[in-house]
């Protein structure tokens, strides 16, 4: 076997051992069963993906991690969007890829759950904001901060660096709102919360979250069309399979193109991130990516919901949680005018061949 | 008690007054009387919220703008009509049981005995019977003509026998208005009868479905040996197509109407303004853009209005209207999400205020497409009976 080969057989591997969270074409109940609920997610599947080593994928073998790159987190992370795994696999892989070394064997073994908080206002991709750690007190106020509710620290990005602070520390107030996926996002206040300061910069490891959360919706938006396939394939009316008109096809297909050229975006920009050490190439290949991914989503979860009629609009239907999913992750780290744009800025128009 | 003192007859004829002296009258009376705790509701409201404004406009005699007015209706222009959705929609009033309103008044006006009418009229407009609509079945949706649902004559009632599903709003109503199927044998279409029923009448029964919104909105209904007088026929036994055709014409100019858009741009200008968007050159021209497209939507609509106005049979174009209303609604609420940013994840409304809601639009947007008759064979229709594409 040559590298390549030895590659894609690993790939291969680690996207079969997500079956074991989120089996492939498995029903739904547990996804149903923790929305709305607090965490949102389950602590005891987040151990087991912890023993499965996902969250430091990325990190190298000496600090506990695997020592694999984008390419290996972003299949991963499709088949767990394929499944709408609710465990906060993407922000706590961030703070993994943030921490030091003496701080990562307890957010490794899922004892403990590191969340960054790195945004300030809506639409930003500023990984810093105007947050101060001063004499190991921080104070300023993030926003948007994922699954919130199951984090035990943040991982607060501050001017000049991070600012590790414990979830029940003095000054420290947490509101929580409810996401249209049953999930949740915090608002952190900080006022003079005392803080431990940690080295460091977040700006790379958002890419690589912007890009694992575009994977992610690829996998959601490939199962809420394979499960819309699969109805229009059934579902009679006129004495014809709906999948027979031609109207129908033809809208398929459409968003067969919408997916394929997601997959096409997410895995070159997972191949850039692992071989390309430019910062405005890395930029770019994560705008595109993420700018398709969320204008897909939405686009192939809308039409799902229309294909499938009347019982497209009802909450039992599972595409609708494909849907609402989209919602949230569509504009979560960079909408798609967000991305366009900075594709713009970052990208001279040569290099789009 | 369900109804209000009375429903009232308004004596003025408001085609008489000009567009702007109706407009101030409309917009001055709502003020005055619209609930404030119902304005600009997140959800359908179901009767037990919505009815003190039903009752308002009961007794104001203001509850059928299009009726004749010799059955309790005000008779308007269609600019009139118009500019009671507009005030009615600038004010964010809520959407009430209105089946009874825009289908079976419509119905009876034109097919009932003098019987039916005499006796149902009055009690539509007076909020003693509230309606919901038993037409698609789980194998007959688009494929509406399919329906199973059976009324087979004994004596001088039908038993009824079968399922109704998304049956909007059918555990506030206390009346149904069903096509039924009454001869097995004949083609599809000309086995199909037109019966309004009790909703207690034994063997009814009635299950909630949870919208993908989570809201309550619409049911299962079942009936099981359901006896209903003979006289509850509408029409001519066996020609409940024709009729049920005719009356969703009228069901796509309510849908084709604009003011779902219209309330929809009005909270797209709100978030705007509060995303600090509203300036930007890029949201201007997509804003403009949709304001036109409701400009011309909302010429378009007159003119169906008045076809319906001059006692003219809407033809299938009118599938041109709801399909194009319906669109425009979602490609509001689209934008919307799009520029609230992370906001757009959220259940509730943000900043706890009502009117700032993108999720919450967007995903009440999506079944536009699908009720009154899917999109997709709304231009089946247009490209069938309006262009004369051929079949083959
Ligand atoms: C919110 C809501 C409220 C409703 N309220 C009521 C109510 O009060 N009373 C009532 O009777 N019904 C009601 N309906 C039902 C509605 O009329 C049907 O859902 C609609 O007619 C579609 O039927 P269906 O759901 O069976 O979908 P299907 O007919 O199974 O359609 C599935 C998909 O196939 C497409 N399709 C079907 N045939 C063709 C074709 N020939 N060419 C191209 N595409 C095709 C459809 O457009 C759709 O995209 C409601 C529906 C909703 C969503």
């Amino acid at each position: 076997m040559d590298a390549a080969e030895d590659r894609n057989e690993s790939l291969r591997m680690l996207r079969d051992s997500a079956a074991a969270i989120a089996p492939r074409g498995g029903d739904l109940k547990r996804i149903r069963d923790l929305r709305f609920s607090e965490p949102g997610f389950d602590r005891a599947v987040w151990r087991e993906i912890c023993a499965m080593g996902w969250p430091g994928l990325r990190l190298a073998e000496d600090v506990g991690g695997s020592g694999l790159g984008m390419r290996e987190f972003v299949a991963l992370v499709e088949e767990l969007g394929a499944g709408l795994v609710p465990e906060p696999l993407i922000p706590v892989a961030m703070a993994a890829r943030l921490l030091p070394a003496d701080h990562l064997a307890s957010v490794l073994s899922g004892e403990r759950i590191v969340i960054p908080a790195w945004q300030e206002r809506p639409n930003s991709l500023d990984a810093v904001g105007g947050t101060t750690l001063s004499g190991g007190k921080v104070t300023g106020k993030k926003m948007f901060v994922p699954q919130a509710a199951g984090a035990d620290a943040f991982l607060v990005t501050v001017q000049g660096g991070l600012a590790l602070v414990q979830r029940d520390a003095p000054g420290v107030s947490l509101v929580l709102e409810q996401t249209q996926d049953g999930g949740n996002f915090g608002t952190l206040s900080l006022d003079g919360a005392p803080a431990e300061a940690i080295a460091g910069d977040a700006s790379d490891a958002l890419e690589e979250a912007a890009l694992a959360t575009s994977a992610y919706l690829l996998g959601a938006m490939d199962r809420a069309f394979a499960m819309t396939l699969d109805y229009m394939k059934t579902r009679q009316q006129f004495g014809r399979t709906i999948g027979s008109f031609q109207a129908l096809q033809h809208r398929a297909v459409d968003l067969k193109i919408q997916i394929s050229l997601t997959r096409a975006s997410v895995e070159a920009a997972a191949a850039t991130l692992d071989s390309v050490t430019v910062p405005a190439l890395r930029q770019s290949a994560v705008s595109r990516a993420k700018a398709r991914a969320a204008e897909a989503s939405m686009l192939v979860t809308k039409q799902c919901i229309q294909l499938s009629g009347g019982i497209g609009y009802t909450d039992a239907y599972d595409v609708g949680l494909f849907l609402r999913k989209a919602m949230v992750l569509s504009n979560l780290y960079g909408s798609a005018a967000l991305h366009r744009a900075r594709y713009a800025a970052v990208t001279p128009e040569q290099d789009d061949e | 008690m369900n109804s209000p003192a009375a429903s009232a007859r308004d004596p003025q004829d408001y085609n008489t007054l000009d567009d702007d002296t109706f407009r101030i009258t409309v917009r001055r009376w709502v003020e005055a009387n619209y609930p404030p705790e119902i304005r600009n509701p997140p959800k359908r409201l179901h009767w037990h919220e919505n009815k003190v404004w039903f009752f308002k406009l009961s007794e104001k005699g203001w509850l059928a703008p299009s009726w004749p007015r010799e059955f309790g209706g005000m008779g308007l222009s269609s600019s009139k009509q118009l500019i009671m959705i507009e005030e009615f929609e600038r004010h964010g009033c809520c959407r009430f049981n209105d089946h009874g309103v825009i289908m079976v008044g419509p119905l009876l006006i034109q097919h009932g005995t003098e019987a039916q009418k005499q006796h149902f009229l009055p009690k539509i407009l007076s909020g003693e019977y509230i309606w919901c609509q038993g037409y698609s079945e789980p194998n007959a949706g688009s494929d509406l003509a399919a329906l199973r649902t059976e009324a087979v004559l004994d004596g001088d009632h039908y038993v009824i026998n079968g399922q109704k599903i998304w049956t909007t709003l059918a555990m506030d109503a206390n009346w149904i208005f069903c096509l039924v199927r009454t001869d097995k044998n004949a083609k599809k279409q000309e086995g199909i009868s037109f019966l309004l029923i009790p909703m207690d009448t034994p063997g009814i029964t009635v299950r909630p479905i949870i919208t993908l919104d989570m809201h309550d909105e619409f049911c299962e209904t079942f009936f099981d040996n359901v006896r209903v007088p003979r006289e509850n026929l509408v029409g001519q036994v066996n020609k409940g197509w024709t009729m049920a055709k005719a009356l969703l014409g009228f069901e796509r100019i309510f849908l084709g109407a604009p003011k779902q858009s219209q309330y929809a741009l009005a909270r797209l200008k709100q978030l705007a303004e509060r995303m600090g968007v509203w300036e930007d050159e890029s949201f201007q021209d997509r804003y403009v853009r949709l304001r036109l497209d409701i400009a011309d939507l909302r010429e378009l609509h007159a003119t169906y209005v008045e076809i319906v106005r001059r006692g003219e049979t809407l033809g299938p174009d009118v599938s041109q209207l709801k399909t194009w209303q319906t669109e425009l609604f979602q490609r509001i609420t689209e934008l919307s999400l799009e520029i609230a940013g992370e906001n757009a994840a959220l259940l509730d409304p943000m900043e706890g205020n009502r009117e700032l809601h993108p999720s919450g639009l967007y995903l009440q947007a999506r079944p536009a497409t699908i009720y009154g008759g899917s999109n997709e064979i709304q231009r089946n229709i247009v490209a069938k009976n309006v262009l004369e594409l051929p079949d083959r």
